[in-house]
């Protein structure tokens, strides 16, 4: 039966309380089960020594209200885990709990409040107009589409879709498409909203600014939203958690700020014409040097040199003769961080 | 992708008028070979023809359909709505149908006035056989669409099917009574006796009734048991949005 604009556990919550719900937890946390809980979930494909374990005994909690990332290369697992999450990819192994209903209890009552936009512009109805998409989905996901017109409105505007409402989904551009994709997935009140690689393939401009309607909207409409990306720019800008993936497991999981600042050692990135292979020998007997980029003009070196170390450094630079033509300290990005747990980068393959 | 294809009122056009172009390839071409014995049996070759554009129509709007959402990530993206895929796509399918119904009711008027041929058009009794008749190749669309989502390539060669229809269509089920349990055989039969014969629906025996909803209900049933197998299968494998 067709369900009015509030949703099976209060609809979408307006901003004031989700704000109160992030200042009462770190992670975002309200009262009652969590929006999804994986317990142990492990998904293998093929059989013997060319099976894949795609997910290998992943647990994850994600709160009401936050905004959590699965940060990953390619083949780390992201898409599986989410497809799993979703009943699309049936699991080996483990459990779903979506907001504390086991997803193998009945698929309708467990996704009622979950909608997910996966791999980008696909997922949508192209020969429908903009607004038929959004009436089409509300309608599927058991949502009076009259009942939610205001939101569809909302939603269109906040998308900069209002001008090109009654325009086929075919006659858009490959960003504004993804908006739709969007839009569609919100269009039915989904509480918690998967959102698979939603930057891939949009130009530079594009992506910044679905990144920041995604942002927006996951404050305004308070929103609990797993976004799955290989690109670290999405995922810090978006998130308030991470969780890395690689070969199908967690190798770490926390707020963007606590892995940036576990992985903040004050490091100086040093230029110089003077920075010659001997040199930077020398520097390495002293000092921890984490990066040297001969390739560079000048040439440059990144050294760890926090404290009083910095002056030991400037101090064993002058001793050498080397002039220094530039000198700025490094912040860590999650590259780093994920390079420094997995020895890969997100962007590249698992393998 | 969706993009590509044409507007779904212009293809029920073209649909229309390559259905009319073959049928008067058959039938000029028929009249050159076979002479006075085809128009002999030119109601029965049109009333054949009527439901084979029904059936065609029933069965690609389901079993395409499904291949098409396969494509679009439109089949995954229903598996978490209350209602899941298979019922959305049933009632597209029969919106389909009733499309089907006017485009063919359309080719069959223009052979009618074209062949000169006189039928008995009472509409309930054709709705209701020719109907119940194409429910069982809604059926093997089903299935046909399922064992698209698990192996796509083969999903292509399953049109071929509807060339198929044509034999069901002409089975000889007063000679060989056990056709009368394949898809659409019983129904032409009684479709025969209800335009060339002006029988109506309730003048029917309820055996041969009976017949009709059992095998129509049996093949839907079937056919839906055979996508929903195929799709937990697909979820399994984690195939069901490969394309």
């Amino acid at each position: 039966m067709a369900r009015r604009a509030a949703s099976a556990r209060g609809g979408p919550r307006e901003r004031e309380e989700t704000d109160a719900a992030r200042e009462g937890s770190p992670t975002g946390g309200t009262p009652g089960p969590p929006a999804l809980s994986i317990e142990r979930l492990t998904k293998r494909f093929g059989d013997g020594d060319d099976a894949v374990v795609a997910v290998d005994d992943v647990s994850l909690t994600v709160d009401r209200g936050s905004v959590v990332g699965l940060l990953g290369p390619n083949g780390a697992g992201k898409t599986t885990l989410i497809k799993c999450a979703l009943g699309i990819v049936i699991p080996d192994g483990g459990s779903v709990r979506v907001f504390g209903t086991d997803v193998r209890d009945g698929r309708g009552t467990a996704y009622a409040d979950v909608d997910a936009m996966l791999e980008g512009a696909r997922n949508d109805y192209w020969r429908l107009t903009v607004r038929e998409n959004l009436r089409y989905f509300a309608t599927v996901s058991g949502v009076d589409p009259d009942s939610v017109a205001a939101r569809h409105d909302r939603l269109l505007d906040r998308l900069d879709l209002a001008g090109r409402a009654d325009t086929p989904v075919r006659d858009l551009s490959r960003g504004m498409k993804q908006k739709v994709s969007l839009a569609s997935v919100l269009a039915g009140g989904a509480e918690l909203v998967f959102l698979d690689e939603p930057t891939l393939g949009l130009d530079v401009e594009s992506a910044r600014t679905l990144r920041a309607e995604l942002r927006r909207l996951a404050v305004e409409e308070g929103l609990t939203i797993v976004v799955s990306s290989h690109d670290m720019t999405t995922i810090e800008a978006v998130c308030d958690r991470v969780v890395m993936l690689s070969n199908g497991r967690i190798v770490a999981d926390d707020t963007v700020e606590a892995l940036l600042g576990a992985a903040d050692r004050d490091v100086v990135r040093v230029a110089s014409p003077d920075l010659d292979r001997e040199t930077i020998a020398g520097l390495r007997e002293r000092f921890e040097v984490v990066g040297v980029d001969e390739a560079a003009t000048p040439p440059a070196v990144s050294v760890v040199a926090g404290g009083d170390r910095l002056y030991d450094l400037t101090d064993a630079l002058r001793a050498a003769d080397v002039t220094v033509s530039d000198v700025r300290t490094v912040q860590p990005d999650l590259e780093d961080v994920f390079l420094e747990r997995t020895g890969s980068v997100p962007g590249g393959d698992s393998s | 992708m969706s993009g590509d294809a044409p507007p779904a009122d212009a293809a029920a056009v073209d649909e229309g008028v390559i259905s009319l172009f073959f049928f008067a390839a058959l039938f000029l071409g028929g009249r050159l070979l076979a002479g006075q014995a085809l128009t002999d049996s030119i109601e029965g070759i049109v009333v054949g023809y009527f439901l084979w554009t029904l059936s065609v129509g029933a069965y690609s709007s389901v079993s395409n359909d499904i291949g098409s959402e396969v494509q679009w990530g439109t089949l995954e993206r229903h598996i978490t709505t209350p209602f899941g895929f298979a019922p959305v796509a049933l009632l597209k399918g029969v919106a389909k149908v009733v499309r089907t119904f006017l485009t063919s009711a359309v080719i069959l008027a223009v052979m009618l006035l074209a062949t000169g041929t006189r039928l008995s058009l009472a509409p309930v009794t054709v709705v209701v056989v020719a109907g119940l008749s194409i429910v069982s190749v809604l059926g093997l669309g089903f299935a046909a669409g399922g064992v698209t989502v698990l192996y796509k390539r083969i999903g292509n060669w399953l049109n071929l099917i509807q060339f198929g229809f044509v034999a069901l269509i002409s089975a000889p089920v007063f000679d060989l009574p056990w056709t009368r349990v394949l898809p659409l055989a019983h129904g032409s039969a009684m479709l025969q006796r209800a335009m060339v014969d002006g029988i109506r629906i309730w003048e029917f025996p309820p055996a041969d009734l009976g017949l009709l909803v059992a095998v129509a209900v049996g093949y839907l049933f079937g056919g839906y048991l055979v996508f929903q197998f195929a799709t937990r299968r697909a979820r399994r494998l984690g195939v069901l949005g490969d394309y």
